[in-house]
């Protein structure tokens, strides 16, 4: 019974959730510990610009060429702007640039956490008397809630763009009727949405490297487990977490009509 | 009046700075700490000894509050820990000064910011007090003109001293230290020896040190505890640990080289000499129930009499 499964990720979840809470309670030392909250915004943010831009580019441009393909046959071709913008702004934007970040910033944060647990300087922080939730965990996760939709921004924009670009140059479609059925591809609300998407997913990627990181025992190989296991089960939860949202968005959405 | 007043000092001075008394601690299914009571005078460099893996390092981790006993009382200074809530051990902490076996410095953090880092959160220092400060424990252990690099960019015995540095950046009453030399060449292990022997003469710090390094023992010590099993085998002088009659201090101080130990002898001496672990004995939890399992457990007490740790034969 000690060992069973189900237990321990029960147990794994419920630490996670429980210092996620504890984390954003120390909330209030942000001021007091805004450099390691820049240090953590450039290193989330910032360094991940680049890769976020260059994986979203083509993850538009892939859709567009793919949805082209398939509109051409009904002669529709200048509708790529549409199912870009909405598909963009509502799902890939928030969600690929989510999985960019666990690849990248996730599995690092985890292991780092890992190995100043491993190497006793969490215990050393803790005899300090300085709350390792505190001064560890609290700078990284505010910095990834903060990064995380500033880079679904970014990454929203140029995916749009590449889906443009392939449109204009491989679909034949003109950059005006492009734009025009973008505009209708996406109201406000659905940009909020997607924002506070990327928020969710952000907390919650940022929490499982933390917890894995914080819960590291054993060395070497305890840290590779700790980092592995971030991004398995961040992954999983924001596939899931994903459905739940948009399926919940889809039913308040048909509601307000329904009012409306 | 002159004299009330040094019989009050006397008196503040012989509560001892640290009492564990009936300590108990077990992790899975192993006790690590059976009973294990002693004291640490104030002012004293109190040093315990013991086989690796048996159990030093819990001794400090309870005694910092970084795991809580079973059973049994632990005081530092009057006050009773184990029963304190976070809070409050919290404002204990501030006591302590503890150097990790590596140092455990944080890494995004160079030498001088690792120094400040207690005074940055704990006090409302000007900038200028600060900076006054690290300089002077810095200049301690000889490190002032490498306060800008990052741990990673210097060696063990460096990040040891650093690490002490960091410890006693806001005068703690009680320094621990685990395992100070290991992984130290001697020259530099004796020079940590130098500062541990300054901050107690100097400072008048009390100081609690874990090590298995006997030179650096009797280089520090103003008393000396041997860890066995759980408990306090002999707690005395380094002379007196050195002309001990106890086979397994022998043993182990001489590393091995004298005072073979047998079983039947071990029982023997234990009877005849320790009353705790004669008593213990008696009560059906002796030598074989209290032997520690596990990779790093000293192997000793399976030996037979004559018999080499080396002997072909004895090899599993």
């Amino acid at each position: 019974m000690k060992d069973f499964i189900g237990l321990r990720a029960i147990r794994g979840a419920g630490y996670t959730l429980l210092l996620l809470l504890e984390a954003l309670g120390y909330i209030n030392h942000a001021w007091k510990r805004r450099r390691a909250l820049f240090t953590q915004m450039h290193v989330i943010g910032t360094q991940s610009l680049a890769i976020t831009c260059f994986f979203m580019l083509l993850v538009g441009m892939v859709f567009a060429l793919q949805t082209g393909i398939e509109f051409a046959r009904f002669g529709q071709t200048s509708l790529v702007g549409l199912v870009i913008v909405s598909a963009m702004v509502r799902e890939l934007g928030p969600w690929m640039t989510a999985f960019v970040l666990i690849a990248r910033v996730g599995s690092s944060m985890a292991a780092e956490i890992g190995t100043m647990k491993t190497s006793e300087e969490i215990d050393a922080l803790e005899v300090m008397s300085i709350n390792p939730v505190s001064f560890v965990v609290m700078p990284r996760l505010i910095g990834y809630a903060i990064m995380g939709p500033i880079l679904t921004i970014f990454g929203t924009l140029v995916g749009v763009a590449g889906g443009a670009l392939v449109a204009n140059v491989q679909l034949g479609v003109p950059l005006d009727d492009f734009l025009r059925f973008a505009e209708r591809g996406a109201e406000p609300l659905d940009i909020y949405w997607g924002l506070l998407k990327s928020l969710v997913f952000s907390l919650c990627a940022g929490a499982v490297a933390c917890a894995n990181g914080m819960r590291t025992s054993g060395g070497a190989v305890g840290v590779g487990r700790a980092s592995r296991n971030t991004v398995v089960v961040a992954l999983t939860l924001t596939v899931f977490l994903n459905y739940l949202l948009t399926s919940f968005y889809r039913m308040v959405k048909r509601l307000v009509a329904g009012i409306l | 009046m002159q004299t009330e007043e040094s019989s009050t000092e006397a008196l503040i001075d012989s509560t001892p700075m640290v009492e564990f008394a009936g300590v108990c601690k077990s992790l899975g299914n192993r006790k690590i700490l059976d009973q294990l009571t002693f004291n640490v005078k104030r002012g004293e460099t109190f040093v315990i000894i013991g086989y690796s893996g048996t159990g030093k390092s819990v001794t400090l981790r309870n005694l910092i509050g970084l795991m809580r006993p079973d059973e049994g009382s632990i005081r530092v200074a009057g006050e009773e820990i184990t029963t304190m809530s976070n809070k409050e051990l919290e404002v204990m902490r501030r006591k302590f000064g503890v150097l990790f076996q590596s140092g455990a410095l944080i890494a995004w953090l160079d030498l001088f910011q690792n120094v400040e880092l207690p005074l940055l959160e704990h006090t409302k220092m000007s900038r200028r007090k600060r900076t006054e400060i690290v300089q002077q424990k810095l200049e301690l252990v000889n490190l002032w003109q490498d306060k800008d690099k990052f741990p990673a960019e210097i060696s063990g015995g460096m990040k040891k001293r650093a690490g002490l540095a960091r410890a006693i950046a806001l005068d703690p009453e009680l320094v621990l230290y685990d395992e100070p030399s290991s992984g130290l060449d001697p020259v530099i292990a004796y020079e940590i020896d130098k500062l541990i022997n300054r901050l107690r003469d100097q400072l008048k710090m009390t100081q609690i040190v874990v090590t298995h390094d006997m030179e650096s023992a009797y280089t520090i010590a103003s008393r000396i505890g041997m860890f066995y099993q759980g408990g306090m085998l002999q707690i005395g002088t380094p002379d007196e640990i050195r002309t001990s009659e106890i086979e397994e201090v022998q043993h182990f101080i001489t590393g091995g080289r004298e005072g073979a130990v047998s079983r039947r002898s071990t029982t023997a001496i234990m009877k005849g000499r320790s009353p705790t672990f004669s008593a213990r004995l008696e009560a059906g939890r002796g030598v074989e129930a209290a032997e520690p399992s596990g990779d790093a457990a000293p192997t000793i007490m399976e030996l037979e009499p004559e018999s080499s740790p080396i002997d072909p034969e004895n090899k599993p």
